[in-house]
């Protein structure tokens, strides 16, 4: 059983762990008082955050699990300052997750735009891979294009850092992609919470089954190694009439993924992993459908997971060589800091409407 | 006997005529017929007509003066006949007591003959049929007297009315009879109302009403009133008695000490009630009088099956039990107070309140009222008290513990 680690940081990395606790337990709202979560290995959750409040709105992970870095109600999306309280304080979080004991692999999920998200956790996967060699791996939400300028810049460079951090690869989740979740705000971030939850319980469950075709964490290893070091999820669910081979599809469809992407193109590795009553899973069509991927990007790994009586799901986990979406975002993130530039100069001619100001120092009204 | 009406009206002449001439005197009493066997009896004398026989060819009569005793026998006297025109002449004489007999018709059946007696005051006299055998003495009177009052409580000021009644019950005639009513200390003649009662009562007669009058109660107390007394007489032998009736009793109440009168009420708000609930009383004292009342004390009894849950202000518990104490009540004062009890048990109940006061006179007066039955029911969930003991504690236990799951695994996710 693998022993895992699942640290939550930033108000979206808190929820989404939340979310995967709440999957665990089984998904109602009162599971947690009757129910032991239902992890196939061993998992440990780790939310940490700057702002309290945050942690108290978590519902289904336990307190002891909530690190609050004190002195402070959040960054206010500064990562600059955000970094240093992360060196202020990374001996405590670094206490913390060592008293959890060994891990085999560890996720660090954060938004790349926030505050206490994108600045903390390239940083705490730069240090965790300093003092451990299991592989760690980023699961980044990247932000809803029209969120504003400091988001755009915060996500370019976050995204850079955490590149630069010595992960073992980035997950991408796209809120911009995920935004036909539909519904109010809360129900929307709620969906995209829970249908990334869905996807991470799912890959700790391919990476720690047992198989008819196994796929291991080696396996999954060797497709995070791939590509650009950029990766995402892609998943789908048949209702039983539904051939295998579509459903594998519809989980590298668009609709599927977490990130937007042409994995026929832009793909560099893949791991397919079906679950589902064996009468779905008709290997014929499994094959053509993963020969017909693996003529494109190259290898393909692929698991099934035999469960009687359950309707086909397929979870597809692919690494990037290149990807536009993310080109956009970058050019979206330039045309940001060039704003943000231009408010700073206009701030530079407010502060000499200051000295102008100034100029009545020490002076009063003479009537 | 064919002449009797006839007889005694001469008869009644005969002796009023002689009590009007006096005793010393030769009365002639009787001259009419009497038949052969009859006789005529004057107090306890008798004489009788023997015999009507024929002698030498001619009727001749003969009479017996007899002399009767107490005891119903009878002594013959000894008379001196003689015989004057063919008539004879009986006589009798003991010292001054004379009787005799004149013929003066004489038939086969009857005679009629002319009584005259001296020396006797006549009480009694009377013809009789069939002989001394059927004469009857003359004894002496008596009188029971008997006195009797229509209330015999009352208080000072109140008229009684008292009628005095009498019956001879002796073997002679009470005669010249007075009647001392008897008026007894502590009661005032107020006035006669009867006094017309007859002076003679004759032998065996029923009770008479003999005097009435009207005295009024003017102390306070129990009297025996004195007895009424009646003097009366006997002309046969020429006594004088007297009789006393009996002493009723009547008692007349002190005249009123102005005393404070408390009135005690309880009420209960419910005549019905279920096991569990409680009932509330109202206590009511009211002082009736214009006398105040001191040291006033309250004390409502609980019924065993009941407990005291609250009271006014004025209810103190002392030594577990609810009181209530004044220290006075003023003229016409009234007040309520309450107390409140919860039913422990079922059944019929009834609240008792007991009251003492100082009446103002320095003695204690004391009241007992009850409430009234009110009904204890079975309470709304008593059945439940019916199941065995694990019937409650195991789903308790499971709520309990189900309750502290949820609280140690909320506390869990808090922070």
């Amino acid at each position: 059983m693998l022993n895992v680690l699942i640290v939550g940081v930033g108000q979206c990395g808190n929820r989404i762990l939340d979310s995967i606790n709440r999957e665990a337990f089984g998904g109602g709202k009162f599971s947690k008082y009757y129910s032991r979560q239902k992890f196939p290995s061993q998992v440990e959750t780790i939310a940490i955050n700057t702002a309290i409040n945050d942690l108290k709105e978590l519902r289904n992970t336990k307190a002891k699990d909530r690190i609050h870095i004190p002195n402070l109600h959040g960054l206010g999306a500064n990562r600059l300052l955000g970094k240093q309280c992360f060196i202020d304080n990374k001996d405590m979080v670094l206490r913390n997750i060592s008293e959890r004991g060994d891990f085999d692999v560890a996720f660090v999920i954060s938004s790349s735009s926030g505050g206490t998200g994108s600045s903390f956790s390239p940083p705490l996967i730069k240090e965790l891979k300093n003092r451990y060699d299991y592989p760690v791996y980023s699961i980044m939400v990247l932000p809803f294009r029209e969120e504003g300028t400091i988001y755009l810049q915060n996500s370019a460079f976050c995204l850079k850092e955490m590149r630069d951090s010595g992960t073992d690869g980035i997950i991408l989740a796209d809120n911009q992609f995920l935004k036909n979740v539909g519904g109010d705000i809360q129900t929307a971030y709620d969906g995209i919470n829970k249908m990334i939850a869905e996807r991470v319980l799912f890959l700790l469950e391919a990476l720690d089954s047992e198989m008819m075709m196994v796929t291991d964490l080696g396996d999954f290893k060797t497709v995070m190694a791939g590509g650009a070091g950029f990766a995402t999820i892609g998943f789908a669910k048949g209702d039983g009439n539904t051939p295998i081979k579509n459903v594998i599809h519809d989980s590298l469809s668009p609709n599927g993924l977490l990130f937007s992407s042409n994995v026929y193109e832009e793909g560099s590795r893949a791991m397919i992993i079906l679950r589902g009553d064996r009468k779905h899973l008709n290997i014929d069509d499994i094959s053509s459908e993963i020969e017909k991927l693996s003529s494109h990007i190259g290898h393909v790994f692929k698991g099934v997971i035999i469960r009687n009586g359950e309707a086909p799901k397929v979870l597809s986990v692919l690494t990037l060589e290149t990807t536009s979406e993310l080109d956009n975002l970058y050019t979206l993130a330039v045309e940001a800091i060039h704003m943000e530039r231009d408010k700073r100069g206009r701030m530079a001619i407010r502060k000499e409407a200051n000295a102008t100001f100034s100029k009545i120092d020490g002076l009063e009204p003479e009537y | 006997m064919k002449n009797n009406r006839i007889i005694i009206h001469t008869l009644l002449f005969i002796f009023i005529m002689n009590s009007s001439i006096g005793v010393t005197s030769a009365d002639n009493i009787y001259d009419e017929k009497i038949y052969e066997g009859d006789g005529y009896q004057i107090n306890n004398y008798f004489i009788e007509v023997s015999d009507i026989m024929l002698f030498s060819g001619d009727l001749a009569l003969e009479v017996t003066i007899y002399q009767l005793k107490p005891d119903g026998s009878y002594e013959e006297l000894t008379t001196s006949t003689t015989v004057s025109e063919n008539k004879r002449r009986f006589k009798y004489q003991s010292g001054s007591v004379e009787i005799t007999v004149n013929e003066k018709n004489l038939t086969s059946q009857y005679t009629i003959v002319d009584i005259t007696t001296a020396g006797i005051v006549i009480e009694y006299e009377t013809a009789v049929d069939g002989g001394v055998s059927n004469a009857k003495y003359i004894g002496e009177p008596s009188l029971i007297l008997t006195k009797e009052v229509d209330k015999t409580n009352v208080e000072i000021g109140d008229i009684i009315r008292v009628t005095i009644k009498a019956k001879n019950t002796g073997n002679g005639i009470a005669k010249r009879i007075s009647i001392d009513s008897g008026i007894t200390p502590g009661f005032t003649f107020k006035s006669n109302i009867y006094t017309t009662y007859p002076t003679e009562l004759g032998i065996g007669s029923s009770f008479t009403q003999m005097f009435i009058y009207e005295i009024q109660a003017a102390d306070g107390g129990t009297f025996s009133l004195n007895p009424a007394t009646a003097t009366y007489s006997s002309s046969v032998f020429d006594d004088e008695y007297s009789s006393t009736s009996n002493r009723p009793s009547v008692t007349v109440a002190a005249e009123a000490v102005e005393t404070s009168v408390l009135d005690l009420k309880v009420t209960a708000d419910e005549t019905k009630i279920k096991r569990g609930d409680t009932i509330t009383f109202t206590i009511h004292v009211q002082n009736l009088k214009d006398v105040p009342a001191s040291t006033i004390r309250i004390d409502p009894i609980i019924p065993g099956n009941m407990t005291y849950i609250s009271g006014s202000e004025d209810v103190n518990i002392i030594s577990e039990k609810p009181v209530i104490q004044e220290s006075v009540y003023g003229a016409r004062y009234e007040k309520d107070y309450t107390i409140t009890l919860k039913a422990d048990e079922i059944g019929s109940n009834e609240l008792i309140v007991k009251l003492t006061y100082d009446n103002g006179t320095g003695i204690v007066s004391k009241k007992e009222i009850s409430s009234g039955t009110f009904i204890i029911e079975e309470g709304e969930f008593d059945y439940l008290a019916e199941y065995p003991l694990y019937i409650y504690v195991t789903p308790i236990l499971i709520v309990v513990a189900i309750a502290g799951w949820l609280y140690w695994r909320r506390n869990q996710f808090r922070m």
